[in-house]
Order: structure tokens, then sequence, then C-alpha cells
């Protein structure tokens, strides 16, 4: 339980941040709380910490040397990255709904195109109802549009 | 034209060089680079095992590189870094996380190219690192911002919008939390 919470003490909070501050400068090395104080054992948690992480700094060397690991890093996979026709294109990779949804778009204006209505062989005679075929074929399209424009919206 | 042959001026802010990276100076980037990395890297070092942190630290950069049209200026640069750095290493563990991974490398691990005292200190480690991951988000960030990025509580207090008092009595909870996973 972290009885820090239910006693607040700025006193002990003052106490530990000091000692941090003289671990962190080198300047201490062990607990100063006596064994009887509570702070003692977060004290030897705070030299733990230290012991595990010794303070240490980057060399221009080597600072260097990981800047050009990254740019190297960068280069690979710009290249590897390269957009796709699609992307190009589109803006966006083609998933395979989007792509079904390309095929029927494709199937149907092929039918649009070769359907008997948009055909002007025989002229229309007056009365003569309209091909349902024709109607259908529309649905589907604005349908099939819709199903795109939902595609290309989502993310 | 004229401008993007110019030199860009001694020690200029990390906006300035935002500023100039945006307005298609390469170079201002690798100054932001040199400028952060020591403390992206030791940051990253306190929480991710030591074989990935270099890789850790290159998404970091290339993450900042990728999305710093979208920085615009609100919050400091070195405080839009941290929580990009923040993001990236949850990321680095939700990857191990789904490739069934162990949150952090066994001990043996630690061990297995080392000896004596290196190992053991490998080993001391990877157990911080495990006990760190595990704290709260504030207990974990309050020890990194003293510890890892070497800041003072003052700073601490200006940084997270606290007194000094709070910011104290926080690292003292921080400190303490940690000590009770250890103790686990």
């Amino acid at each position: 339980m972290d009885q820090t919470n239910e006693h607040p003490n700025p006193k002990k909070d003052d106490q530990l941040a000091d000692f941090a501050d003289q671990v962190l400068r080198g300047t201490m090395n062990q607990p100063a709380s006596p064994p009887t104080d509570d702070l003692l054992g977060l004290e030897e948690t705070i030299l733990r910490l230290n012991s595990s992480f010794p303070p240490t700094s980057l060399d221009d060397a080597t600072v260097k040397q990981m800047h050009v690991r990254l740019k190297a890093r960068i280069r690979r996979e710009g290249q590897a990255a390269k957009p796709s026709f699609w992307k190009k294109w589109f803006g966006r990779e083609v998933t395979p709904q989007l792509g079904l949804a390309f095929a029927v778009l494709a199937v149907l204006v092929v039918m649009v195109l070769t359907s008997p209505s948009l055909t002007p062989s025989v002229p229309p005679t007056t009365g003569t109802a309209s091909t349902p075929i024709s109607f259908m074929v529309i649905v589907g399209l604005v349908a099939v549009l819709f199903i795109v424009y939902w595609f290309t919206r989502r993310k | 034209m004229e401008n993007t042959s110019n030199p860009i001026l001694q020690d200029p802010s990390d906006e300035l060089l935002v500023q100039h990276f945006k307005d298609g100076r390469q170079e201002a980037f690798d100054l932001l680079y040199s400028r952060h990395l020591p403390k992206v890297y030791k940051r990253v070092r306190y929480i991710v095992p030591e074989n990935d942190v270099e890789d850790v630290t290159q998404e970091i950069f290339i993450a900042a590189l990728n999305s710093i049209s979208s920085f615009r200026g609100e919050a400091k640069f070195s405080t839009w870094l941290r929580t990009l750095t923040n993001y990236k290493v949850a990321e680095f563990y939700r990857k191990r996380t789904r490739k069934q991974e162990p949150p952090l490398a066994p001990l043996s691990d630690a061990s297995a190219h080392t000896t004596g005292s290196t190992s053991k200190i490998m080993e001391e480690r990877v157990y911080l690192q495990g006990a760190l991951q595990s704290l709260p988000d504030n207990y974990r960030e309050i020890i990194l911002l003293r510890f890892a990025e070497d800041l003072q509580f003052n700073e601490i207090a200006e940084l997270t919008s606290q007194n000094l008092e709070a910011t104290k009595s926080l690292f003292r909870r921080a400190i303490a939390a940690l000590r009770n996973h250890l103790d686990k």
C-alpha cells in the first residue's frame, strides 16, 4: 500500500527530494536516514535506481554514428515504401473490398454499354415501356458508387 | 530561394529549427536530432531493454520527422517529443505483447552475453525496468523526468503545472510505489 497517500508529510518529501538531488550530483552514495526511519527504504530505492542506470552522456562520436545509422534506415525504408500505382493515383492502397467494388463497377459499366436499351437499332415505338434491366443497372451503378465513396471515406 | 542558402543561426530555438525544417531546410532536423538525442536515448534506456534502445530511439525520430508538419508550436518542441517518445515506447510494448513476447527480456537474457558485475547490473536493470513499466503513468513520469532527463524539481513543477510541494510529494509516492513493486 502507498502509505504516503494517507500521511502527507512535506518534511519527508523535502528530505527525500534533497537526498535524490545529492545522489544525482554524485555527493551521496549511501542512505542518510537512520535504520528506524521509514525514509531509509526509499533512499535505498533511489540508490539502487542510480547505480543501475549510472548517469552517462552520449559523446559526439556516438551521436554522429547513431545519426548515420538513422539516415541509412530512413533511406532504406523510404525505398522500400515506394507508393504503388493505386496509391499514387487514388491516394490510398487498394483493399480487397475496394478491389471487389472496382470489379463490380467494371462489370456494370460493360452491362450498361451492351444494354439493348442503349443500342439504337430499332426506333422506339410509342407506348413501349422502358426495359426493366436498364433501371436495375442504374440502381446497381448508384449502389456501387456509394460503396466506393464509403470505402474512400473510411481511413 | 536566397533564404534557403543562409546558414542557420548559432544556437537557434527548437521552434525556429522546426520552422526552418518546414521551409525545406533538412539540416534543421539534423540539429534538432543532435540536440535531443541524448535525452531521448536516456529516457528510452530506462524503460526499454538494452538491445532495443537504439531501435526504439530511431523510431521516435522517424516518427518526429514524419509528423513534424503537425507541430504547431502550442507546446514546447521538447514536450511534443517527450509525448511522442512515450507513445512509441507504449507501441513497442504493445507490439511485444501481440507477438506473445514477455514484456521485458527474461533475466537469463541479460546475463547471456555478460559476465560478473556487468551481468548483475544488467539483471538489476531489467528488474528495475519491469518495475518502472508497471508503475502508474504519473509516477513513472516523475521518476523519468528527475533521473533520465535530470530535470530539477522546480523545473518538473513548472513543466507539470504543479507547485513544488506537490511535485516533491508525488516524487516520494512514486519512489514508494517503485519500492513496493521491487519488493514483490
